[in-house]
């Protein structure tokens, strides 16, 4: 009896310290003016796994680009994460840094999700979008 | 027993290092997604903003009109219809600095314009100003637009859960004709278990 109640104390705390304390990650794709390059780094065990990039493009509204990312979800679940763009100048400086906030989305299994978003001003010529779990 | 002991009593100390112990208050990501209750939050805040102002700068009558000049605008009070209180002001505040750092507008601040009026009335009345680098009464400039609108919101509620709808609709009136250039659109719904509430 003794022993079970350790064994689940045990148990209890190691998921405690599991989801307690867990890391979300993010995952970046970077597209540039011309759209030709395309450079996706997945650093997140979760969505690494589960999405992927299925279609970038990019235009300019007068002197303003807009970015456009349709997003799948690879697997057999329902996907709840959070995305954010994140603007570049063609120095590679940040633009308006925080100046769009992480938004909710949600995927079903095997879905195409598309966003968009529009640059802040017209220094901007690439972007990235960021996701996190 | 001994060794499951020293070992219950490893994963405590881990439990506490890990979780329990470092600071109690700390700085967070101002653009991480806020669901503390269903009130309105500032999630919604930025993104209404974040929406209403890629709408507006890239509606095509609106592209033609900015893209060899800066119209001048003026911000008129959002009504607030909701059941809650809500610094509108705050909202429009967000979408006005949006919208003068893509360069494609200017404003007027009129809650400025009493605090104008005494520093240029000092200008000339003081004695204290050069009156060749005062600023002249006259000269400035009107706006040819104004952006208005309303914000409202639908709550329901049973004995288990709640659902709250806010709708912001933002207008671009052009104040010579009268004409509404553009109007805009945001519509948020949140839905919480009752337990969990607190509006």
């Amino acid at each position: 009896m003794r022993k079970a109640l350790v064994r689940t104390a045990m148990l209890a705390g190691l998921s405690g310290i599991m989801m307690g304390c867990a890391v979300n990650e993010t995952a970046t794709v970077t597209v540039n003016d011309d759209g030709t390059t395309q450079i996706i780094e997945s650093n997140s065990g979760l969505l690494s796994d589960s999405l992927s990039i299925a279609d970038t493009k990019t235009g300019f509204v007068g002197n303003l680009l807009k970015a456009q990312v349709s997003i799948k979800n690879d697997s057999r679940k329902q996907l709840n994460f959070q995305y954010k763009f994140k603007w570049l100048d063609k120095n590679g400086f940040e633009v308006a840094i925080d100046g769009r906030p992480w938004t909710p989305i949600s995927i079903t299994p095997y879905e195409s999700k598309t966003v968009q978003g529009v640059a802040p001003n017209p220094t901007v010529n690439s972007f990235k979008i960021l996701v996190q779990d | 027993m001994k060794f499951v002991k020293l070992v219950a009593v490893i994963m405590a100390g881990l439990i506490l290092a890990s979780c329990a112990s470092g600071p109690k208050i700390q700085y967070g990501d101002a653009t991480s997604v806020e669901t503390t209750t269903l009130g309105f939050g500032s999630t919604d805040l930025q993104t209404i903003a974040a929406k209403l102002v890629d709408d507006l700068v890239t509606f095509p009558p609106i592209v033609q009109e900015t893209a060899n000049r800066r119209p001048v605008v003026f911000v008129d009070k959002i009504k607030n219809k909701t059941t809650e209180h809500i610094d509108t002001e705050s909202i429009t505040d967000t979408i006005q600095t949006k919208l003068l750092q893509s360069g494609k507008f200017r404003f007027v601040d009129m809650t400025a314009v009493k605090a104008v009026q005494e520093q240029m009335q000092f200008q000339i009345d003081s004695g204290m100003v050069d009156p060749s680098k005062a600023v002249a009464f006259g000269k400035q400039t009107g706006a040819e637009f104004m952006l208005y609108g309303n914000m409202s919101s639908i709550v329901k509620r049973n004995s288990s859960a709640q659902d709250v709808y806010y709708k912001f609709t933002l207008k671009l009136l052009n104040l010579e004709s009268g004409i509404m250039e553009w109007a805009g659109e945001k519509e948020i719904r949140k839905t919480g278990e009752k337990s969990f509430m607190s509006l």
